[in-house]
């Protein structure tokens, strides 16, 4: 039986918190980034920069790790259902990615002492989304030892892509620090 | 902020870290190929000849349009004559590496050097 005198009144049947919110709006901010990247055409199929990720490190280092996970979570789905992968292989590699990075950004910030500043945790993040995404495509799609071959060029784009997507979230984080 | 940057310790460690990894990743997957062992030759005429490098000689392999020297030289060969009209076999120069492999085709002789694991030259599928 439901009780009728703890019904909540019609339209305010959730209420979203102020970290919903914020979330809500930063994975839009995400995905406006994941979709731009995945329009531009990149001269090595299959390599992007990975600029959403820049997003991902601010709001670990601004909101935490749970905040961290929803918008990545949130851009992984929303993104493959806007641009049409949701299921597909290539939604497969982003959900390995996207999980494995988080994974490790989550291991990071436990780091006794300093920890990493945003440069190192989105080099780490860069390096484990491509790993995770290279033997996803190693085992389900491409099981032949020659893709080894691409794994020292594919890393060091990751890192390469990593730093300066580090650099970006510095920044970021200090005008984001400047204005409030 | 510290450095330029605000670059932690830990910074510095993953980055030294990373650069560990990525040679040990060009070392390993991106290293010349294993040097041959042995080389084979195959002839229409001879059949299919399996040799050592050994000693540095010259040896000839007899054809349809007649004979097609090698010369073996420091765990290398090479064509060095053929009677055929392109001479592409020559011009693909030493061979020294397993899985290298040059032919003669209009004198139907072809070489091939092993390794002690068999490398693919290429592979399609």
């Amino acid at each position: 039986m439901i009780d009728c005198e703890q019904k909540p009144p019609a339209g305010k049947l959730v209420t979203p918190a102020r970290d919903d919110l914020r979330i809500a709006w930063l994975a839009a901010l995400a995905i406006a980034v994941h979709m731009v990247e995945a329009v531009v055409p990149s001269p090595l199929p299959g390599v992007k920069p990975g600029l959403a990720n820049v997003i991902t490190v601010a709001v670990l280092c601004l909101y935490g790790w749970r905040s961290a996970v929803w918008v990545a979570a949130l851009r992984v789905l929303v993104g493959s259902l806007l641009i049409g992968t949701f299921l597909t292989p290539t939604f497969l590699l982003s959900v390995s990615g996207a999980s494995a990075s988080l994974l490790v950004l989550g291991l990071a910030t436990r780091l006794p002492g300093q920890g990493l500043s945003p440069i190192g945790l989105c080099l780490l993040a860069a390096l484990a989304h491509m790993f995770a995404q290279f033997f996803v495509a190693y085992l389900f799609f491409i099981p032949h030892p020659g893709l080894f071959a691409l794994l020292p060029l594919l890393m060091t784009l990751a890192s390469v892509f990593g730093i300066i997507s580090g650099l970006l979230t510095t920044k970021l984080l200090a005008y984001q620090g400047a204005l409030s | 902020m510290k450095a330029a940057f605000g670059l932690t310790i830990a910074d510095k460690l993953l980055v030294g870290l990373v650069i560990f990894l990525l040679l040990s990743l060009y070392g390993r997957y991106w290293s010349s190929a294993t040097p041959g062992e042995r080389f084979r030759v195959s002839s229409i005429v001879n059949g299919i000849q399996t040799m050592d490098f050994g000693a540095d000689r010259i040896i000839a392999i007899e054809g349809p349009l007649g004979t097609t020297r090698l010369q073996i030289a420091g765990n290398r060969v090479r064509f060095i004559s053929s009677p055929c009209h392109g001479k592409q076999c020559i011009h693909a120069g030493w061979l020294a590496d397993a899985g290298d492999f040059a032919a003669c085709l209009p004198n139907r002789i072809s070489l091939t050097v092993l390794g002690l694991t068999k490398e693919y030259d290429s592979i399609n599928f």
